[in-house]
């Protein structure tokens, strides 16, 4: 009997030169994942990257369980950027059980995703930073990352996983004295995070380690359908929060950084710029938003959507466009929830930029894809 | 620019931390203060009060046993479980009262949302560790217990960097 194996798997009959190299899936440099590489020497033949090792059925489990109960189990795909990944679905929410969400509650929402953005970046930066040997860089995002956290610690009550997001508002209103103290965090953060050019982005070893590698044209980047920071280092200007503001995007300043160069050096900067412009729109958000109101609109306890509808909502996230389908049938549960994530859309860019590349580059072009492995498999 | 003098601003970079102030938090000898007594909420308005999300409190005079924490933590660790109370102990009709597993919650706190009596609050008690997974099984009677915590460190920033002070 002879079993069909997955193209990755299956024994093929190679030159001799060329080396099948599992990298993953308990690679610290793969991330519970495995990069299947063919190698010629040192240069990169052909690469088949492998997720679905960290599958945990979000989506069916989402179909069991209440509007609300969903809520903690659907932020787990990436906890450092919880309120990212559960926006989505909570706009997606609101719409089918009709709520109109208060002013304040928007603004609050703003705030702790921009908040949620820039802790995700930091430690996307910090495993950046090791992957390239550059213990500096590992050790000084993980550090500044904590202001962020203390700050989303005072306003959820939790340090990654906040549960804060619920369909009608937020949670809790802010604490006392909130907006002053993260005024004067995100202040000193963002004067942190200038401080990273020197020391990592104008580094001439960087530079020469990241320039010219794996690069993704423009046209590639539209075809293969890669999202967010990819996209926007590939020279293409599209980020949700301007081309389709939701919540109150539409009444700030966002700047989208635009990068034309398209390799991994493009793609590593322009998160860091991201960071620097969510500092801004924290800014502006804390300037514009209405001091006092309420932030949640008063629920039944097991709400009821009114009948056989769907909606697809969705937000820019740490990674790119994050978008969440629910299908309701009049029922407490939803019929089905389905995540679209930006990890997935990106990987399938990998093979492609590996190709040619020497085995040396693997990780910073790997990593700077914005990929993460939970969230793929979700 | 040049290489050599890339590398020498970035060495300088570095070098310059030397001087400024370490930002680790000492735990356990220092612990970060949070804002206020822990996560509560008011079922008057709909709304939370903001704080940390940490071991929970029972009010045993406003409990009444209606079980509404319970099923609100279904759907989500399955933590809480109504047990019968000791007759001493007795406050409501049912006589029964949430015991809280934290070897599975998951400080959510939506069952302090579902709670309509003010009897469920959470605390800025997050030190929960223990030898067994028995240890981790809160009664209602440890639950009912007004934990001490000692938290005073905040973070600080000046010229010289951020510390935990």
């Amino acid at each position: 009997m002879t079993v069909e194996l997955p193209p990755g798997l299956a024994l093929q009959k190679v030159d001799e030169r060329i080396m099948t190299l599992n990298v993953g899936p308990q690679h610290p440099g793969s991330g519970h994942m495995r990069i299947i590489v063919q190698i010629d020497g040192d240069y990169i033949v052909a690469c088949d990257p492998d997720p679905g090792y960290v599958h945990r059925g979000e989506e069916k489990m989402a179909e069991y369980r209440n509007y609300i109960t969903n809520i903690p189990h659907l932020e787990r795909p990436v906890i450092h950027d919880s309120c990212n990944v559960l926006y989505p679905y909570v706009l997606g929410a609101e719409e089918l059980l009709g709520i109109e969400v208060p002013e304040r509650a928007k603004y609050v929402r703003v705030i702790a995703s921009e908040l949620n953005r820039c802790i995700y970046i930091m430690y996307w930066l910090a495993i950046y930073g090791i992957f390239l040997g550059h213990s500096t860089m590992f050790m000084w995002p993980a550090g500044d990352r904590e202001l962020l956290i203390d700050l989303m610690e005072k306003m959820t009550g939790a340090r990654v996983t906040h549960a804060h997001f619920v369909p009608g508002g937020v949670r809790n209103d802010l604490p006392p004295n909130f907006e002053d103290v993260c005024l004067r965090q995100v202040n000193y953060f963002e004067k942190r995070i200038k401080e990273y050019a020197a020391v990592f982005y104008d580094n001439p070893i960087l530079i020469s380690r990241t320039r010219d590698t794996g690069i993704l044209s423009r046209q590639d980047a539209i075809r293969y359908g890669t999202t967010g920071s990819v996209l926007r280092a590939s020279g293409v200007d599209y980020d949700l929060r301007v081309k389709e503001p939701y919540d109150v995007y539409d009444e700030l300043d966002v700047h989208t950084n635009v990068m034309k160069e398209g390799d991994s050096y493009a793609r590593s900067r322009i998160p860091w710029l991201d960071m620097m412009e969510s500092c801004n729109i924290i800014r502006q958000a804390l300037q514009k938003m209405p001091k006092s109101g309420s932030v949640r609109v008063k629920l039944k306890p097991n709400p009821k959507t009114k009948g056989l509808e769907s909606v697809y909502k969705r937000v820019e996230s740490g990674r790119g466009s994050l978008g969440c389908y629910i299908v309701s049938d009049a029922k407490t549960e939803p019929y089905r929830v389905k995540l679209s994530v930006p990890s997935f859309r990106n990987l399938i860019a990998l093979p492609n930029l590996l190709r040619g590349e020497k085995l040396g580059n693997m990780p910073s072009v790997y990593w700077s894809l914005n990929y993460w492995p939970v969230e793929a498999d979700r | 620019m040049g290489t050599a003098t890339g590398i020498i601003r970035a060495l300088n970079s570095g070098i310059k931390h030397i001087a400024t102030k370490r930002f680790t938090l000492r735990y356990p000898e220092e612990k970060l203060k949070f804002v206020g007594d822990g996560y509560q909420f008011d079922p008057s308005t709909g709304v939370g009060i903001a704080g940390l999300k940490g071991r929970h409190m029972l009010f045993h005079d406003h409990c009444t046993g209606c079980q509404l924490c319970s099923i609100a933590c279904e759907g989500v660790a399955e933590a809480i479980a109504m047990v019968k109370v000791p007759e001493e102990q007795k406050q409501n009709k049912k006589s029964i009262m949430p015991q809280i597993d934290y070897g599975k919650c998951v400080f959510c706190g939506l069952c302090v949302d579902a709670c309509p009596f003010y009897a469920l609050y959470m605390t800025n008690d997050y030190e929960l560790s223990s030898f067994s997974k028995e240890g981790l099984i809160y009664t209602p009677a440890q639950l009912q217990v007004k934990p001490y915590v000692a938290q005073d460190s905040e973070i600080q920033i000046s010229d010289r960097g951020a510390t935990h002070g």
